[in-house]
């Protein structure tokens, strides 16, 4: 999808497809999946839970878990094929060029090991420094996280901290090598509210800093909202539409998205009460990906289904500069499927 | 609390503990009966005169509260008493059967807990493969096996077809192997400690993998991986070491006990062990060794617990004494 003139992206992913294969069958998790990051962009990678967003991310750095595959596709970042490399180029990759913050910051550190050990490891083996210039990196970056003290924390363990401490610790261990590309898989989800917007802004601020570009994947629109030059919406394995910020939210196009939007807390509505719970919700449930549904994959639960939805799986289209949508009931082609 | 008042704290705690172990095994053999006439009941021409003696010779004719006491006043004086049966310092015995015992317990113990280690990550990292099917099945099969007839294959095999290593005995009679006390002495360790080690490493091998299994669940070991470590460092230094901690309990056990759990491969193996020396005590009421070997097992045990207690302090930050 690269705009004509635009920079080649720093990330290209082309028709990835992440199988597991499991005794119950084969569950197509990720399954045709087409998008591209420039530099220096903030991409929302936005979709309901169990739409395939974690297993993309994992992917990425070549760690999607076992039983999965890659059954097909490409990964091109930084003009180089992730799907062929060797497994030692990978280490050179992953923590250097391509980073990941997890999306629960109680489970993502090992508690054995105190901050300063756990980082610290991860500049000397990449950087190939001593512990003293490892250390100093890493007090920089607890320092640049927002950590107060960040000297005497290297010495603390991870369940000594707070849950926002400690995803500021994995915001500042992901960015330690200085990576052109961060994946954050859903890192406020698991936070209080308060310390959400913090960790959002964290985020912010420190993209702008290191010039990285970032991919955040969220189940949460209103996060996008404030965080995505571009958006990407997943929908049980597959891309339903591309487009930045402004427009997916100006003039949605997929139906999915539309749905997306309209269960969204807005500040107009008035849900300060006991609404505040029942949040509109898309009605359906979301597919099974062993089977998934015929055509495409969100008829079943679509207000503008027609009789074709069921029968033919639609190819993105372009349908505005940087705006792509899978709709047949938008003008996308397709095969029966 | 600061590590040294918990250690006094458990110390008394582990005294009070011993003598309480004391006091029920004391009791236990009191309840048979007195030993000496029960050994010599059915000897023939032994008259009620020269029971009485020689019962007073064991303090048997004093009443049994004073008997405790005396007994417990001669151990914290070092003195455990004569065996009935050996007419030696049950004291001395401890200590030279103690130590034949240890002989294969800690190198059976070492070596098994490396191949566990070993086998368990093998296992673990290939979840459901046939390899760990294997490993699982292995593991299972072994520590199910009866200990006298791992013993007996191993003497099979490695005394009476190949002629590699004795059957028994901890030193040779006659002749030393090589001509070397060492020599000999470590050659005829090989057999038993195999034995020991094979059941350990079966029962350590299904225990380190389930850990191993559930440690390599967890978020942080794929973080480790997203920060580039290669799998070998992930594997051996984030996960083995999480894994490792429940383990340490059944070693502060296997350790802690390992002066009474061999007789069965002492027996097997002719051994010349605590396991073998409480067995024949037991069966000829060799009641000064009884107590003494059972004193020596109890405190082992506790003193392992507390070292457990203290090695979890230092391994695993988020443990605090308490
Ligand atoms: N270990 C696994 N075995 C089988 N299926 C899995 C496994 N992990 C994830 N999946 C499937 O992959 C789909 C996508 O999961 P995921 O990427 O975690 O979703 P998301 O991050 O969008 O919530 C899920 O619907 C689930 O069915
Ligand atoms: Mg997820």
């Amino acid at each position: 999808m690269t705009e004509p003139g635009a920079a080649r992206p720093l990330l290209d992913v082309r028709d990835l497809r992440v199988h597991f294969f499991t005794g119950a069958g084969i569950v197509r998790a990720v399954d045709g999946v087409d998008f591209a990051v420039q530099p220096q962009e903030t991409l929302g990678l936005v979709g309901e839970s169990g739409s395939g967003k974690t297993v993309t991310s994992l992917t990425l750095l070549r760690l999607s878990p076992r039983p999965a595959r890659v059954v097909g596709g490409r990964i091109d970042f930084e003009g180089e094929d992730i799907l062929t490399k060797s497994e030692k180029a990978m280490t050179g990759v992953r923590g250097k060029r391509m980073a990941m913050v997890f999306q629960n910051p109680a489970y993502s550190l090992n508690p054995i090991y105190s901050i300063g050990d756990q980082l610290g490891e991860i500049v000397r083996w990449h950087e190939k420094v001593g512990r003293r210039e490892g250390d100093a990196r890493v007090t920089e970056l607890l320092r640049l996280v927002g950590i107060t003290d960040p000297g005497a924390r290297l010495r603390q363990f991870p369940h000594e901290l707070s849950g926002g401490m400690k995803q500021r610790v994995c915001i500042a261990r992901a960015l330690l090598c200085n990576p052109a590309l961060v994946l954050a898989d859903e890192p406020t989800t698991n936070l209080d509210v308060t310390i959400q917007a913090q960790i959002l802004d964290l985020l912010l601020e420190l993209k702008d800093r290191f010039r990285t570009s970032m991919v955040l994947v969220t189940h949460d629109m209103g996060v996008v909202a404030r965080m995505a030059d571009r958006i990407t919406v997943m929908y049980a394995g597959r891309i339903c539409e591309t487009a930045d910020a402004r427009t997916i939210f100006r003039s949605p196009q997929h139906p999915y998205t539309r749905a997306l939007l309209e269960s969204m807390p807005r500040v107009d509505h008035s849900y300060a009460r006991d609404d505040a719970r029942r949040l509109p919700v898309i009605a359906g449930r979301p597919p099974n990906l062993i089977e998934p549904p015929t055509g495409c994959r969100f008829h079943p639960r679509c207000p503008e289904a027609g009789e074709e939805c069921r029968r033919i799986m639609p190819e993105p289209k372009a349908i505005g500069p940087g705006h792509t949508v899978s709709c047949l009931k938008r003008g996308s082609s397709g095969v029966a499927a | 609390m600061g590590i040294t008042r918990y250690i006094v704290r458990r110390l008394m705690f582990s005294v009070a503990l011993v003598l309480g172990v004391s006091v029920i095994i004391f009791t236990l053999i009191n309840a048979i009966g007195n030993p000496v006439e029960i050994l010599l009941a059915d000897r023939p021409g032994i008259t009620q005169e020269a029971i009485d003696a020689i019962s007073r010779y064991y303090n048997l004719d004093q009443p049994p509260l004073i008997r405790y006491f005396v007994w417990l006043w001669n151990v914290v004086r070092g003195d455990f008493g004569t065996s009935i049966v050996y007419n030696q310092p049950v004291g001395d015995m401890l200590f030279t059967w103690g130590l034949e015992t240890m002989k294969i317990q800690i190198p059976a113990i070492l070596i098994s807990l490396v191949a566990a280690i070993f086998i368990a990550v093998t296992a673990a990292t290939r979840q459901y493969s046939r390899v760990d099917f294997g490993v699982m099945s292995g593991a299972l099969l072994g520590q199910s096996l009866p200990g006298f007839f791992v013993g007996i294959i191993l003497i099979l095999v490695f005394s009476y077809w190949l002629g590699i290593f004795p059957s028994y005995g901890a030193y040779s009679t006659r002749r030393m192997l090589m001509g070397s006390g060492l020599i000999d002495g470590l050659w005829h360790m090989v057999l038993p400690v195999a034995m020991l080690a094979f059941f350990n490493t079966a029962t350590l091998t299904l225990l380190m993998r389930s850990n191993m299994v559930d440690v390599l669940r967890h978020d942080f070991i794929m973080a480790a991986r997203a920060s580039g470590l290669p799998e070998r460092r992930v594997v051996y230094r984030h996960a083995v070491r999480n894994a490792f901690i429940p383990v340490l309990t059944y070693l502060g056990i296997l350790f802690g006990l390992m002066l009474g759990t061999a007789p069965v491969t002492e027996t097997v193996f002719t051994w010349p062990g605590l396991g073998f020396l409480y067995i024949q005590a037991i069966q000829q009421l060799d009641y000064p060794v009884i107590m003494g070997e059972t004193m020596i097992i109890t405190v082992m045990l506790v003193t392992a617990t507390l070292l457990t207690d203290i090695a979890y302090v230092l391994i695993d930050p988020r443990i605090r004494l308490e």
